[in-house]
């Protein structure tokens, strides 16, 4: 499976994209690290159309005049939608990208279908704590795992490059008030994942998160932190995919007919 | 000091030494088995009586050892047959069992009793596993899993679901949830350093069913109060349990003729088809490491030596009042515990010895130990 | 006629529906839930003195429909609690549950009851498969073969091993054993599998939520047909019904009580469980089994107001439920005695959130009044007969 880069003429500007796989199409909102075609990611394309827009700034792209707000994030999404995809599609927001996808289904819920937000930001308790800014310390708060991040992740300073560029598009502000007041009008079906080790993101804004939307689901990964496609793909893959193929039915046990049962073991 | 009062419901009514595993039922009357549980819940029941802080019970299957395949149940009468005294269950075998039945099975004993439940999250003994089917080498990390979910049932405010490696629920809210805040209190067994640590990491109590020797004693609750400060807390002494064997009487010969009779029935008879089922479990897995292995062989020899010895060491109590307070007071000063667990029931010792010895102890062992109450 | 006195335990503190599965448990209210769960207990006790002859408990998971999630663990303070009264565990979920525990959960019950242990083993309502993250699909071929070991469990001498579909273990001899041998089993006859399945272990047939007398006929002709397959006849005895019971003056006094607490159980205790009902129904969020879903929310809404969406009025009428005076209630016992040949009737009074009084004053009814005059029906003549059947 490859994932080819693209380049979308939007009326800010252009942007850049990857997409690959094949069936229904589902957007992919990235975290503050930029693209990373993940093993879920892989598995995701195994029967979807994945399309991960690069948000200006990040992986090395210009930014965009007149795109500097999470709102303007989701308009930008959505002109994307609107220009790349064509149709209704499926959403996934992870971390930062989680942030934008609450806004992008709150100004344009009736452009996505189903939405998963992966430990999505912009919930965070006043008392939550900071990130730390040594690189060392930085990684034991993402991940549970950091064996498994692979050997031929970016360079370290474009990763730094990419967590600055979030700074463009929010004050630093750790709790979006303004989005938590509009959550209750999302009326998609969601799907809230969030690690067990998470030191990034805590559970309470899960928690918040899933007391304000009127359809969602909460489900804790085990022994994963906020890297949770990479600490545990296996176990992320599976819920992403069950959950898209069953909507609310994922809740039930299929045995050995659980949708994303093929797509992980082919993993 | 708290203390508490343990028993372990063995069936006594068949003599035979043993050896097989599992020890055949047909040794079972159950007549005799209905008898028994009426007397030894009214004998727990009486625990409050008697000034006790918290009864306890646990978990054990297919052998004379113990009659609490769920010590749940026996928890829910106790429930009913006091008002105050803490039910401690000490504790259900946690890697053997669904995580959300324990949580919801604790919820309602702790909603029963208006929230006097101790949940024990223990790893039990190697038999058990064999009886369960389960894999030993799994205990430890199922143990983890487990106690982490379990208290993500009890404290979560919204449902919620849990992708892990043993345990996957999609969505989970159990009715009823428990009563005590911000959950149940909990207590984990201390039997090796790895448990210790993991009692520290909980922020649990932490339980040393039955000392061995006072240094060991003394370096797993090292271990203990080393983890707990690495995650940032610091036990205090009513956060550690010590499980001591107890015979009283006013003759000093006769509580060691008890305690020596009663002590030659648990390793012969309800004791023999289970070390069969441990020498299984310690040769063909992972379940201890080498160190844990030279331990348990320790262990056994242990059994094999005298009360006098015991008491010498300071891992039994036994004796006239005024001497079980002065062993007490040894074993609190080695150790500095705060809550002292104690089983009277030791193999077949008379069940009316044993409320006397009760008695005994409530009015002229605990007033000494009143300190900090 | 043999009497059971069933008791889900709702939670009764909320006044609204909750619809979502599983239901939040925010509503739940621990005090209050304690104060509930204790007041249930004293009620059950007060059954075996108002001449019930079995004390019936049930399992339920993540809902307010019933606060058992083990109700092993409330049958043993029944048990601790009463002296005669049979201590009916309706049920125990086999599929769901490791068949060792429950074999020695039961066994203990048995123990502690001194052989009043009378166990259900159920395959359960969908829903619950949710809540333990069961596959429904394999429900049959677990309820077939934990039946199958519960049993040897009970009544091998020896120790033994298992390996089954399901269920292996190396070595088996549980402690406790239980003293009834063989332990009375009531097993659910409402579909072919499990009418057959207990016909097979020579069940008591449990058949609740009539939908007409006709649809119980039925029912009762199966099983006893199956149970000729196994070569034994079933006795009134084997049978037993299960209905909602309420008794007052009048019969209009009952009538406002019972359809306000039916009214509580379908509305606001079953929401969230109808939700998980549609799931298990709906395979993918593309394609749904259209006739299958139509089937199973048809069943649900016969329950509510029996078949074609009959009244109150017309339920009663139909014999679908014990509802009105005393005098009332012994004609629709020995009605439905006419109309299905039971020997044995279960009763929910608790019925979503009828008043703990008005549950009280209709067991008083019973006592006094209503059993005395049914007591004989589909007794065996024969006292000996009356005891083999026991």
């Amino acid at each position: 499976m490859s994932f080819t880069e693209k380049t979308a003429s939007l009326s800010k500007g252009s942007v850049k994209y990857h997409v690959g796989g094949e069936g229904r199409p589902i957007l992919y909102l990235h975290s503050g690290g930029g693209i990373r075609v993940t093993q879920p990611v892989l598995d995701l394309a195994e029967n979807h159309t994945v399309f991960m827009m690069v948000t200006p700034g990040f992986d090395g792209t210009d930014y965009l005049d007149g795109v500097d707000t999470m709102e303007g994030m989701a308009e930008l999404a959505k002109e994307f939608i609107d220009s790349e995809i064509g149709e209704k599609c499926d959403l996934i927001g992870y971390s930062f990208g989680g942030w934008v996808a609450c806004w992008l289904a709150v100004l344009h819920g009736d452009l996505v279908d189903q939405i998963i937000l992966q430990a999505p930001a912009g919930f965070r308790g006043k008392d939550a704590p900071g990130l730390p800014t040594d690189p060392a310390e930085f990684v034991k708060v993402m991940y549970a795992h950091p064996e498994k991040i692979p050997s031929e992740d970016k360079p370290e300073d474009v990763l730094k490059h990419n967590r600055e560029a979030m700074g463009h598009y929010h004050s630093g502000a750790p709790m979006d008030n303004a989005l938590v007041a509009r959550l209750g009008e999302i009326e998609n079906l969601v799907l809230v994942v969030h690690g067990t080790e998470d030191g990034a993101i805590p559970k309470e804004s899960m928690q918040l998160l899933k007391s304000k939307l009127n359809r969602s689901h909460l489900v804790y990964v085990y022994d994963a932190a906020h890297g949770l496609e990479i600490d545990q793909p296996e176990r992320v893959s599976l819920l992403v995919n069950d959950f898209l193929a069953r909507g609310e039915g994922f809740l039930v046990n299929w045995g050995d007919e659980a949708a994303g049962f093929e797509a992980v073991s082919k993993a | 000091m708290e203390f508490a009062y343990f028993h372990l419901m063995p069936y006594t009514a068949s003599p035979e030494t043993t050896k097989d595993w599992p020890v055949p039922n047909h040794r079972f009357d159950p007549e005799i088995g209905h008898e028994l549980y009426t007397t030894y819940i009214d004998n727990m029941a009486y625990a409050e009586e008697c000034g006790f802080d918290w009864v306890g019970c646990n978990e054990h299957h297919m052998s004379p050892f113990g009659m609490m395949a769920n010590p749940n149940i026996i928890g829910a009468s106790l429930i009913q047959r006091t008002k105050k005294i803490k039910i401690a269950m000490v504790g259900n075998l946690i890697p053997l069992l669904n995580p959300l039945r324990v949580a919801e099975e604790y919820a309602m004993l702790d909603v029963l009793s208006g929230g006097r439940l101790i949940a024990g999250m223990f790893r039990g003994i190697p038999h058990e596993y064999v009886a369960y089917n389960v894999s030993p080498s799994e205990s430890y990390d199922r143990l983890l899993e487990a106690t982490q979910l379990i208290i993500k049932a009890w404290t979560e405010p919204e449902p919620f679901g849990w992708e892990g490696e043993f345990y996957q629920y999609r969505a989970v809210s159990i009715w009823p949830r428990p009563i005590q805040k911000p959950h149940p209190r909990i207590i984990m067994s201390g039997s090796s350093k790895r448990s210790a640590e993991i009692a520290g990491q909980f922020g649990a109590m932490f339980g040393i069913a039955q000392i061995k020797t006072m240094e060991n004693a003394r370096e797993l609750i090292d271990a203990y109060k080393n983890s707990a400060r690495e995650h940032g807390w610091e036990p205090k002494p009513s956060d550690i349990l010590v499980g001591l064997s107890l015979a009283i009487s006013e003759d000093a010969d006769e509580a060691k003729e008890m305690l020596t009779g009663g002590r030659k029935f648990f390793a012969e008879v309800l004791g023999g088809g289970i070390r069969t089922a441990q020498q299984l479990v310690l040769h063909k897995s992972r379940y201890y490491d080498d160190e844990m292995k030279g331990k348990f062989i320790d262990a056994r020899k242990a059994a094999m030596i005298s009360v006098d010895d015991l008491i010498e060491a300071g891992t039994a109590l036994c004796g006239t009042p005024e001497q079980v307070v002065e062993q007490l007071r040894y074993v609190e000063s080695q150790l500095g515990h705060g809550v002292t667990n104690i089983n009277m029931k030791t193999g077949n010792i008379p069940d009316e010895a044993i409320t006397a010895g009760m008695k005994m102890f409530q009015e002229r062992v605990m007033p000494a130990f009143q300190n900090g109450r | 006629m043999r009497f059971s006195y069933t008791h889900h335990m709702p939670y009764t503190g909320i006044k609204q529906a909750g619809q979502d599965w599983p239901v939040a448990n925010n509503q739940f209210d621990p005090v209050k839930g304690s104060e509930m769960f204790n007041k249930y207990v004293e009620d059950k006790i007060y059954a075996e003195q108002t001449g019930f002859d079995w004390i019936g408990c049930n399992e339920h998971h993540m809902s307010p429909y019933g606060l058992m999630p083990n109700p092993n663990l409330v049958g043993a303070i029944v048990a601790h609690r009463t002296k005669t009264a049979g201590i009916l565990q309706s049920g125990n979920i086999l599929p769901l549950m490791n068949p060792l525990r429950i074999a020695e959960e039961y066994a203990m019950l048995d123990i502690i009851s001194g052989g009043r242990l009378v166990a259900g083993l159920m395959r359960g309502i969908p829903h619950e498969y949710i809540a333990y993250n069961a596959s429904p699909s394999e429900s049959y071929g677990r309820m077939g073969e934990a039946t199958a070991l519960i049993l040897k469990c009970w009544t091998e001498t020896e120790p033994f091993g298992w390996e089954g579909e399901f269920y292996q273990y190396r070595a088996v001899s549980i402690w406790p054993k239980p003293i009834q041998n063989p332990v009375p089993i009531l097993m659910s006859a409402t579909s072919p599998f499990s009418s057959e399945l207990a016909a097979k272990h020579h069940a008591i047939a449990g058949i609740l939520a009539l939908t007409s007398m006709e649809d119980g006929r039925k029912h009762i002709e199966n099983f006893k047909v199956n149970a000729r397959k196994f070569g034994w006849e079933p006795t009134p005895l084997h049978i037993n019904i299960g209905m909602n019971c309420c008794i007052a003056p009048t019969y209009e006094e009952a009538k406002t009580i019972l359809q306000a607490g039916q009214e509580y159980f379908f509305g606001v205790l079953g929401g969230g469980i109808r939700t998980a009902q549609k799931l298990v129904v709906q395979k993918t969020r593309y394609y749904h089994d259209q006739e299958v879903a139509k089937a199973q929310a048809q069943k649900f809404v016969n329950m509510r107001s029996g078949a074609g969406g009959m009244s109150f009025d017309e339920r009663v009428e139909a014999g679908l439920m014990i509802c009105g005076t005393p005098e009332m209630a012994i004609d629709q016992i020995t009605n439905a005695y006419k109309e299905l040949g039971m020997g044995r009737l279960g009763m929910t009074i608790k019925v979503g959130n009828v008043a703990d009084e008005h549950v009280t004053r209709t067991q008083d009814y019973l006592r006094d009044i209503v059993f005395p005059a049914v007591r004989h029906l589909g007794e065996p003549e024969d006292p000996a007969a009356a005891q083999a059947a026991e």
